[in-house]
């Protein structure tokens, strides 16, 4: 009897504690609402845009992927193959991409566990150049207002523009759901506001010198001091446009390691305030990087 | 205590054929079991080598086999369970423990599956060919080939068995002394067991040098001809397991090439059961008879004919 009772006790210990991890039968507790979205080509062909409201804590990237397309998978179903009939890792050098709040992800889509409020973009697209394009501005207003890799993160405006320009996007940024913070804190997510001369120099901007292979920026400024130029580059790398004196850039880059940051610049301060007015979802959404001339907005890269 | 696993003459074709031939068939089976993932393909290339073993009067080696093979899949499909959190199906979830996946789904228990019972139909295939080929044609066929390791092969084959023997009875006579006596650890025993194999393998060399192995063929007074004798002989079965082990290879590269082995464990599960997978799981299945034994019609018995004297003279 005793011996019985030391048994339902000791089962009935190991359920609690296993309960008290996490464990449970099924998928578990909803977690709210994600947004799928898949495209082509650097962002250029929409192919699905879906809110999903079933996601539940157990769910990953691919699972929500599974559910809202048709996928095949390879490598023991760690990585996609296809996506409603597009295979990757084909002699074409085209592959499936994906972001989590406009970040690439540094894990596969199987072990990208889901919190809720994600945005998840997949892209069809070429990697001979841009392999690694580790951070996109297309998920607008993410990763500022829900972060990533699992948490929020604050926003620093590094302003190296007019008062009343910094203030502009502090107040889109703020609108977008961003918690503010000043520059000093190494955690934030750095928006980078001014004409590039003045953000050259900056730890983050300096990749655009190093090329797109390492900054992920399809653009890249020449020109003196007094007068820098813009020119847009096309998927492979080359120039594919040169852009005039005027001319704005809102484009998102990555060091290994660090928050992610924004770069909000131009060739002159209307070159800036015209990238400002590009901080919404209607210009950036799907999109690497936008470059705007005389209010023509131009994604990027170049096609 | 015998292996269930070890060569039992019988009068059987497997038995009969040249271990080239009944290797041609037992492998074909094999490599289909290799490549494919489909379960229904899977799953008739273990019926056919049940078959195939039972029909050879392997029934111990098969029984055995199955066990074996079948506890080990069922390790496999708990290890890939714990460990692998790929598949939509979610089972249960485990919370966030070290190592481990966070999920059990029911895609990666599938996944386990198929893994395990590829190796309990690869095993079953090596039972049947342990319990039904003989390992000394084996190696009267590999000598050639390799004359040292074959020899080392041969010893080795025989004096495992023979080790295991030994340990039984050295284990039955712990065991005769009775309850009150200490128990025999693994280390005196192995330390035992050691010292009697040395003991032997002594004995074995001295033997082999006596009948003059370590001679060439050259230097023996037959020459070459220990060559010649040593040749491994045809059988008449040799033909049908050639004929069935190429057919199995055709029928599963085929088949391959039309799809057959349309599987998907993950992201969710999917098995395709496309005429060509049951084309192919029919031919494997079948395959599985090779090993039948044709009825000879035999002579009236002694008892018949005197029944049928007894007949004569009550006419």
């Amino acid at each position: 009897m005793t011996a019985r009772r030391g048994k339902a006790v000791a089962i009935a210990l190991l359920t609690a504690a296993l309960a008290a991890a996490g464990c449970g039968l099924g998928p578990g507790d909803g977690v709210g609402e994600v947004e799928l979205t898949v495209t082509r080509d650097y962002g250029t062909v929409p192919m699905l845009s879906r809110q999903l409201g079933d996601v539940t804590e157990s769910d990953t990237v691919m699972r929500v992927l599974e559910r809202g397309t048709s996928i095949t998978t390879r490598y023991g179903g760690g990585f996609v193959q296809s996506i409603d009939g597009f295979e990757g890792g084909g002699g074409d050098g085209r592959d499936w991409f994906f972001y989590v709040n406009g970040l690439w992800s540094p894990y596969g889509a199987a072990e990208y566990d889901l919190r809720g409020g994600e945005a998840i973009w997949w892209d069809y697209r070429d990697w001979s150049v841009g392999e690694r394009v580790a951070a996109a501005v297309g998920s607008w207003p993410e990763p500022f207002a829900d972060g990533y890799e699992g948490r929020r993160h604050p926003t620093a405006v590094v302003c190296r523009a007019p008062g009343e320009v910094c203030a502009e996007v502090s107040r889109r940024l703020r609108e977008a759901g961003a918690s503010m913070v000043g520059e000093g804190d190494d955690d934030a997510i750095r928006v980078l506001v001014g004409t590039w001369p003045l953000l050259a120099g900056d730890r983050d901007a300096e990749l655009l010198d190093k090329g797109v292979r390492q900054s992920g920026v399809f653009a890249e400024f020449a020109g003196s001091v007094g007068a820098p130029r813009m020119r847009g580059l096309d998927q492979e790398g080359a120039v594919a446009r040169r852009f005039g004196r005027d001319a704005g850039l809102v484009a998102a880059t990555r060091r290994e390691g660090a928050p992610p940051a924004w770069l909000v610049t131009g060739t002159s301060d209307s070159g800036v305030a015209a990238a400002v007015e590009l901080l919404d979802a209607d210009s950036l959404h799907d999109r690497y990087g936008v470059a705007v001339e005389a209010g023509e907005e131009t994604p990027l890269p170049i096609r | 205590m015998r292996s269930p696993f070890a060569y039992t003459p019988r009068p059987g074709p497997l038995q009969s054929a040249s271990p080239g031939a009944a290797v041609a068939y037992l492998g074909a089976l094999t490599v289909a079991a290799f490549l494919y993932s489909n379960p229904i393909v899977l799953v008739a290339a273990g019926v056919a080598l049940v078959l195939a073993g039972r029909l050879a009067g392997a029934h111990a080696a098969v029984r055995a086999a199955l066990w074996m093979g079948l506890t080990l899949a069922l390790l496999i499909v708990a290890v890939n369970a714990l460990v692998v959190s790929r598949g939509e199906t979610v089972l249960l979830r485990l919370g966030d423990l070290p190592l481990l996946s966070n999920v059990i789904t029911a895609e990666a228990l599938a996944a386990g599956a198929v893994l395990g019972l590829r190796a309990a139909v690869v095993m079953v295939a090596f039972a049947v060919y342990s319990a039904c080929v003989d390992p000394d044609r084996v190696l009267r066929a590999l000598r050639p080939l390799a004359g040292r390791s074959a020899l080392t092969a041969t010893l080795v084959s025989r004096l495992v068995p023979v080790a295991a023997a030994d340990a039984a009875r050295l284990r039955d006579a712990a065991r005769l002394r009775g309850p009150a006596a200490a128990p025999v650890g693994r280390v005196p025993l192995a330390r035992r067991l050691l010292a009697g194999s040395l003991d032997r393998a002594v004995d074995v060399a001295a033997t082999l040098e006596l009948r003059g192995y370590s001679l060439t063929p050259s230097d023996t007074p037959q020459g070459g001809a220990l060559v010649g004798r040593a040749s491994v002989r045809r059988s008449r079965y040799d033909r049908r397991f050639y004929a069935v082990g190429a057919v199995v290879l055709a029928a599963a590269t085929a088949a391959k090439l039309l799809g057959a082995d349309a599987f998907a464990e993950y992201p969710a599960i999917e098995v395709g059961a496309t005429p060509a997978t049951l084309a192919l799981s029919a031919v494997l299945v079948l395959s599985g008879l090779a090993p039948l034994r044709r009825p000879i019609p035999q002579p009236p018995s002694r008892r018949t004919a005197s029944n049928f004297q007894s007949l004569r003279w009550k006419i």
